[in-house]
């Protein structure tokens, strides 16, 4: 599996696209609401509205790099890269690993970019440690997401996948609260937005932020999806075998 | 010795209709078997059973002694498939270099891509690659492991005289060094010049196997089309050379393995014998009249 993971990571790193889709654009969308337009006033409250939108747009990033993992299946699937794979000593799960690990590896310039471009650019302060916890929280917490893209992408073929998710990529966006804070939501949707994926993503960088622990409602929550996602996985790849 | 290959009384229906009937096919070590037939007669599926990426309705496969799926993951074949994928964002030879290393003791990069004479555009990604230029890398990935077994279904599509010949060439040195080959074909010409034994596949039924001179008696020759008054079978059997006769109203196809004497004997015969023209054989009527089909 060593060479076939060698071949992914090279292949992430070239896809210019794809970094641009999910690394340059929530920065350039973070830079915008911090920077030019004037969402909060000026003052104590703008540092903070910084900071929330830096993890925002970090998990933004890092779950559309996540649920795209998926989209790349697809493609495969349909192009028939598999078939060929399926005469070759891999397995199917080195070939389903490989991608899983690549894809994470690939997620953490969207957090990477964006949280630097708070600290550089939007002079978000933290305390020192509290860096390299978002690193990792907003990593393992956008991990459902790449369950999830497995789903699509051994469920759906090639564009209709990549289709699929997107509208999925920007309906949990928003629902999540990661496009605006679940504050300005109505009483329904923000109850709603609470037990989805990528509110309890964000809100294990949120509450970091403050110095607070994930709370346990946060991790029954993340930890459901993530079963469920990677039920839901499991069992459209064995199908597809 | 294990053989390398081994298919008994396979058989695949997909609901009422049946792609492959009670197949058995014994591939010795060191041989060339070409599977050749018409489009539509079962060899891709018959190949694929035989890799196991296809369960059998009945019957069983194995190659070297093993169940398909072990051997694959063994490394102990290599495979040319009709229609699989390939990257399309990588270089040549990243992609083989990275399927080099899935293999235990796989062959140099430059090697594989030399004997399937991808080595002009390595560097090159493959989306920027033409058919016959997949082909090739096709070629390699199935050359890259060294395999005992070579399993290549239609190898020569899309491929130009030069990527054909150096196939060819190699698929002859490894057979010489004792491991096999078996290809799927529905050019005569290919079977005839490269396989040891030929095995005809109709209708999902092996029609004929043996040695490549043996399938040529049975399929091959010419055929004479004549136009005659009175088309009399048993006179038109008789004449030297023809081996079956076919009347349609005042036409006659005459299957001769000697045209030259056939039509000598024809003339001399018939006064009025017109519209004369002789044909090769094509393998597809040779088949529909071997298998006795319409």
């Amino acid at each position: 599996m060593g060479s076939y993971l060698k071949l992914e990571l090279l292949r992430s790193v070239r896809n210019t696209t794809g970094l641009i889709m999910l690394t340059v654009f929530p920065l350039v969308l973070y830079l915008l609401w911090t920077k030019v337009l004037r969402v909060v006033p000026a003052g104590p409250q703008q540092v903070d509205f910084a900071a929330y939108t830096m993890v925002s747009m970090a998990v933004y990033g890092a779950m559309g790099g996540a649920l795209f993992i998926g989209g790349a299946i697809a493609m495969e699937r349909s192009k028939g890269w598999l078939r060929q794979l399926a005469v070759t000593p891999l397995p199917a799960h080195g070939y389903i690993s490989a991608k899983l690990i690549a894809g994470a590896t690939g997620v953490l310039p969207s957090i990477l970019v964006v949280l630097g471009g708070g600290a550089l650019i939007s002079g978000v302060r933290l305390p020192p440690g509290t860096w390299p916890a978002l690193v990792v929280l907003i990593w393992v917490g956008v991990m459902p997401f790449a369950a999830l893209g497995v789903t699509f992408g051994y469920t759906m073929n090639g564009q209709a996948a990549n289709l699929a998710m997107i509208a999925v990529f920007f309906g949990l966006s928003v629902l999540g609260g990661l496009w605006l804070p679940v504050q300005l939501m109505p009483e329904f949707m923000r109850t709603l937005a609470e037990y989805s994926p990528a509110y309890q993503a964000g809100s294990l960088g949120w509450r970091v932020l403050a110095g607070d622990w994930p709370t346990v409602k946060s991790l029954v929550v993340l930890a459901g999806w993530t079963l469920l996602f990677s039920g839901l996985a499991s069992w459209r790849y064995r199908r597809a075998l | 010795m294990a053989n390398a290959l081994e298919l008994t009384a396979v058989s695949k229906r997909y609901g009422q209709t049946s792609a492959l009937d009670g197949v058995d096919l014994t591939a010795e070590q060191g041989q060339t078997i070409a599977v050749l037939g018409p489009n539509g007669a079962g060899k891709s599926t018959l190949l694929s059973i035989a890799l196991g990426l296809l369960p059998p309705t009945s019957g069983t496969a194995a190659i070297l002694g093993h169940p398909p799926v072990e051997a694959l993951r063994k490394g102990l074949v290599g495979v040319l498939l009709q229609e699989s994928g390939l990257l399309e964002d990588v270089r040549v030879d990243e992609l083989v270099t990275a399927t080099a290393g899935m293999y235990q003791k796989p062959m140099p990069v430059e090697r594989a891509l030399r004997a399937a004479r991808a080595d002009g555009f390595a560097a090159q990604r493959i989306g920027k690659l033409s058919g016959g230029q997949r082909q090739r890398v096709r070629i390699a990935l199935a050359l890259i492991g060294d395999p005992r077994l070579l399993v290549l279904d239609e190898p020569t599509v899309g491929l130009d005289v030069d990527g054909r010949r150096a196939l060819w060439q190699e698929v002859r040195a490894r057979t010489g060094e004792g491991r096999t080959a078996v290809f799927a074909t529905h050019y005569l010409t290919e079977a005839d010049d490269y396989a040891d034994r030929v095995i005809l596949l109709a209708k999902g039924k092996v029609v004929a196997d043996g040695p490549v001179e043996k399938i040529k008696e049975l399929v091959g020759g010419s055929e004479v089309h004549v136009t005659l008054d009175a088309a009399e079978v048993g006179v038109l059997q008789a004449l030297p050379g023809v081996r079956q006769v076919r009347v349609e109203g005042g036409a006659a196809v005459l299957r001769t393995n000697d045209s030259d004497a056939t039509l000598r004997a024809l003339f001399a015969t018939f006064a009025d014998a017109r519209d004369v023209r002789t044909a090769g054989t094509d393998l597809e009527s040779a088949f529909v009249s071997l298998t006795g089909g319409n």
